[in-house]
């Protein structure tokens, strides 16, 4: 490549000795290929119960006891705008950790299988495009090349920041209003 | 500074605040009884203590200020100033500037700060009485002045040829630890006068190996040049005279004290090197010390028996009278109570006490864990060694919880000053009543409430409260009323700011908001509705902006802070008659007693407070035709809300169905559930930010099964039922 293109994770730009190696959990959604940075992720664990939580949006999968805190799960292909994912035996969990203001909690995702983990040099991670995505372009971070092929790579704080999650305007209308309308 | 010094400072600001908290409310309180001697008392000691603990800190300007404060609340404890509103005013203002000084500890000297104390101290000079200001400054040197008088009315006897007096201090090993430096002390003695020569004693010091860096080994030798008083070089030492030894010689004392002081000291040490230290330091010279060691040997060859003993020497000597005896006994019997109290109450870091309640609360779940597995297997023995377990978990949390709950009273009597101040400046006659004091709340809770509080108060003051000559024109009385009152209800701690004033006018408001777009013109709001426009931002029906209140922001912000603690606020008001605003809180953020439903395939914790009874399927079946979401309890109408159809569960008409009646504020709801589960200790655990503009749920629970379960909020559950009715047309 003649070029450089800096990745939007805010790296330093490589010297040509030692290329930046970032390291991506990548994942299969609904065919597609996505990546995470591995920094933030903080385990991967198999899909169990999820109690569900009335009254919030569909994205919102629920929440798990993970050792004895409550840490709510969110259903990745709805927050894209895609129908859900069928629950299989490689259904898991991966629990990321994000910045809220000056606290860091952990939300979990629902994915439908995890491939590996690929080191991508800086170099071969793209600016995402403007449009053709089959996902929002801020939730993009940067298109990973492997192998001639391009893996979505995520930006975590952008699908999973918490002032969108909390935001009641997505919510669906509740279903009481016609409580009274029993057959 | 050391992180060691650092902690110990933040124990002194700690310690400060807490004492300037005591002072406020006694000040306040000496208001109304200016002849009550123990509070004066407990303003002086808070006063003097605060001073004293900030020499330690070498804060100058703290002491400095304080010390005149106290000069005239030593005159106010002596009769000779007589406690008046606006000396109590002064004083008030006074301590908010020692406040001001602690709170800006560490920060650079502010000129400012120095300006308003010396303003201050001139108006209180100026309280005080005229002669004040003189006598203010003199009263060391005096106090001084009178000693000496002692020193020379004193036997003659062979004296030491020094003007300096001697200090000699040993410190106890546990100063370090408990948040002294030996040092600090000496930068205060030196405030007082002039520190001639330090002989320090390393003798104690141990191998390397064997020092503990925590401990205190030194002893020192001053020699000290001051025009102080006895009492006032003791006081420096105040914080470690309990367990170190300070020996203070007054200048030109008797040979046979340094003696004494050598014999006291020689249990632990060498006393020709004591001697020889005294000498070093300039307190002896070498000829008296020769003297001294004879004389002490023949006395003990002559009277091997006898051991002098301070006290009586000192009587002997005339060094003190019998009136500094007395002085001195009412203190020490003072310290000893202090102490009893100290002893009565322990400071905690209130994150161990957070830590211990997460324990309990683990504890909690896995004792429900066991229960529910000893059922499963139904050994008798197993279940009945089980449920003792679990009573005393029980009580084990009840316990650890109250650790934490503290009475609202001080909380509220802060407001006394609020008020005061509020009132004065409206130049309105306004009298705080304050009921149910004794209500206990989470500390945590407590913390938290202060400013809502204190905003809802002006506003009733401000807004509420008329002037008097419109009170008096409405055959009201003059003075208004505002009443503080607190006291638990369905499980929640309900706060209530009422005022005798004006009341609010709904028409007023609801123009208000129609005018600024709050509310459409079409829209039609229930009484309730509209008042509760007032908690709204950009609402505020006061004509004029007065620089408290009435720019129509603060209410809104209550009601977030409020919120932000799973909390309400109700709204009530009379034209003409008052206004009561209600501020609904949960008593604790961790634990609850709930009751268990099922619902679809999730269970939900009701809170147990707010269940009143449960209803059957077959009851509801009857009552359910007529079409509406209402059924007849004991000839009463009852409004219910299906959880299924709220939370979009799949609707099984196989299941059997119950109805949980509950009371939310004073009304009675009922909620339709699928099962009764029973009755459920709930530990809170807090759900993650994506959900904290969700309504009608309050937190999260793990079950025994490891399953997690919603905490349901009832309050708002019915009250946002009830805005959807209302606006159903």
């Amino acid at each position: 490549m003649g070029q450089l293109v800096k990745a939007q994770g805010g790296q330093q730009p490589a010297t040509k000795e030692e290329p930046v190696i970032q390291q991506f959990l990548t994942f299969d959604l609904q065919g597609e290929m996505f990546g995470i940075n591995i920094l933030p992720i903080k385990e991967i664990i198999e899909y169990g119960k999820i109690t569900a939580v009335p009254m919030v949006p569909s994205y919102v999968r629920g929440v798990i006891n993970l050792r004895g805190n409550v840490v709510p799960v969110i259903d990745l292909p709805v927050r894209f705008g895609w129908q859900s994912s069928a629950v299989n035996k490689r259904t898991c969990i991966v629990i990321i950790e994000v910045e809220h203001g000056d606290e860091a909690m952990d939300i979990g995702v629902v994915i439908d299988s995890v491939s590996e983990v690929l080191d991508i040099e800086e170099k071969d991670i793209g600016a995402s495009p403007s449009f053709g995505a089959k996902i929002r372009t801020d939730f993009i971070a940067g298109m990973g090349r492997v192998h001639d092929d391009f893996i979505v790579l995520l930006n975590p704080s952008k699908v999973l920041s918490v002032e969108e999650l909390a935001d009641l305007q997505q919510m669906p209308q509740r279903q009481a209003a016609d409580g009274g309308a029993e057959p | 500074m050391t992180d060691f010094m650092e902690q110990a400072q933040e124990t002194f600001v700690n310690e400060s605040l807490d004492l300037l908290q005591d002072m406020e409310s006694s000040l306040n309180q000496l208001v109304d009884d200016p002849a009550n001697d123990e509070l004066i008392n407990s303003v002086f000691r808070a006063a003097h203590t605060i001073k004293g603990s900030a020499g330690l800190f070498g804060q100058d300007a703290i002491v400095a200020f304080t010390h005149k404060v106290e000069n005239v609340l030593d005159r106010v404890r002596d009769g000779e100033v007589a406690i008046t509103a606006p000396l109590v005013e002064v004083l008030l203002e006074c301590r908010d500037h020692i406040e001001v000084l602690i709170e800006a500890l560490g920060e650079e000297p502010d000129p400012t700060l120095h300006q308003q104390g010396e303003a201050l101290l001139a108006a209180l000079m100026q309280q005080a009485g005229g002669d004040g200001a003189a006598t203010a400054v003199e009263s060391t040197t005096q106090l001084a002045q009178t000693d000496d008088s002692v020193v020379v009315s004193r036997e003659e006897g062979p004296q030491v040829e020094n003007d300096n007096w001697h200090i000699s201090l040993r410190f106890h090993a546990d100063v370090l630890r408990n948040g002294m430096d030996p040092l600090a002390f000496l930068r205060y003695l030196a405030t007082l006068g002039e520190i001639v020569n330090v002989a320090t004693l390393v003798d104690q010091m141990p191998n390397v190996e064997e020092m503990d860096p925590e401990s205190c080994y030194l002893g020192m030798e001053v020699s000290f040049r001051s025009e102080a008083d006895k009492q006032t070089i003791m006081d420096v030492f105040e914080f470690v005279m309990e367990d170190s030894s300070v020996v203070v010689l007054p200048p030109r004392s008797k040979l046979s004290e340094y003696t004494d002081l050598i014999e006291t000291l020689s249990e632990s040490e060498d006393e020709r090197r004591l001697g020889e230290l005294l000498v070093s330091v300039g307190a002896l010279s070498t000829h008296e010390l020769e003297k001294a060691l004879s004389r002490q040997q023949l006395d003990q060859l002559q009277h091997p028996e006898q051991h002098p003993r301070l006290g009586e020497i000192l009587v002997e000597q005339h060094a003190v009278d019998s009136n500094t005896v007395t002085a001195a006994l009412k203190k020490q019997q003072a310290q000893h109570e202090r102490k009893m109290k100290e002893s009565r109450s322990i400071r905690v870091d209130a994150e161990r006490l957070d830590q211990l309640i997460n324990l309990v609360g683990e504890l909690v779940i896995a004792g429900a864990g066991t229960g529910l597995k000893a059922q499963q297997l139904g050994d008798e023995d197993l279940l009945e060694s089980v449920s003792l377990i679990s009573r005393l978990v029980e009580e084990i949390r009840d316990r650890s919880l109250r650790l934490r709950m503290v009475q609202i009273g001080e909380t509220f009597n802060r407001f006394n000053r609020v008020v005061r101040d509020v009132s004065k400046e409206l130049g309105k006659s306004i009298k705080l009543v304050i009921e149910g004091a004794d209500t206990e709340l989470d500390k945590s809770v407590v913390e938290k409430i202060g400013d809502p509080l204190t905003h809802l108060v002006r506003n009733s003051i401000d807004h509420g409260i008329e002037s008097a000559e419109e009170r008096l024109a409405k055959g009201k009385p003059e003075q208004g009323t505002v009443t503080l009152n607190a006291y638990h209800d369905s499980g929640n701690i309900v706060i209530e700011v009422s005022d005798d004033g004006g009341g609010i006018d709904p028409d007023k408001v609801l123009a208000k908001a129609r005018a600024n777009g709050l509310v459409a013109p079409e829209q039609h709001l229930s009484r309730a509705e509209v008042l509760r426009l007032i908690l709204e931002a950009g609402l505020s029906t006061k004509e004029a902006v007065s620089n408290l209140s009435g720019r129509g922001v603060g209410m809104d912000v209550v009601k977030r802070n409020v919120e932000s603690l799973r909390g309400q606020i109700e709204v009530d008001s009379e034209l003409g008659a008052g206004t009561s605003i209600r501020v609904r809180l949960p008593l604790t953020l961790s634990i609850i007693d709930g009751f268990l439903v099922g619902v679809g395939d999730a269970s939900y914790v009701i809170p147990l407070d707010s269940v009143e009874e449960c209803i059957e399927y077959e009851q509801l079946e009857k009552v359910r035709d007529h079409g509406g979401d209402y059924i007849s309890l004991r000839g009463e109408v009852l409004p219910f809300l299906d959880l299924r159809t709220l939370f979009g569960e799949r609707k099984d008409r196989d299941n059997r169905e119950n109805i949980v009646v509950v009371r939310s504020g004073g009304a009675k709801a009922g909620l339709v559930v699928d099962e009764l589960l029973g009755e459920y200790q709930t530990v809170i655990k807090p759900l993650s930010q994506i959900f904290s503009k969700l309504s009608g749920i309050s937190g999260s629970t793990i079950l025994g099964s490891g399953e997690v379960a919603m905490i349901l909020e009832v309050n708002s559950l019915v009250s946002e039922a009830e805005q959807r009715t209302l606006h159903l047309s």
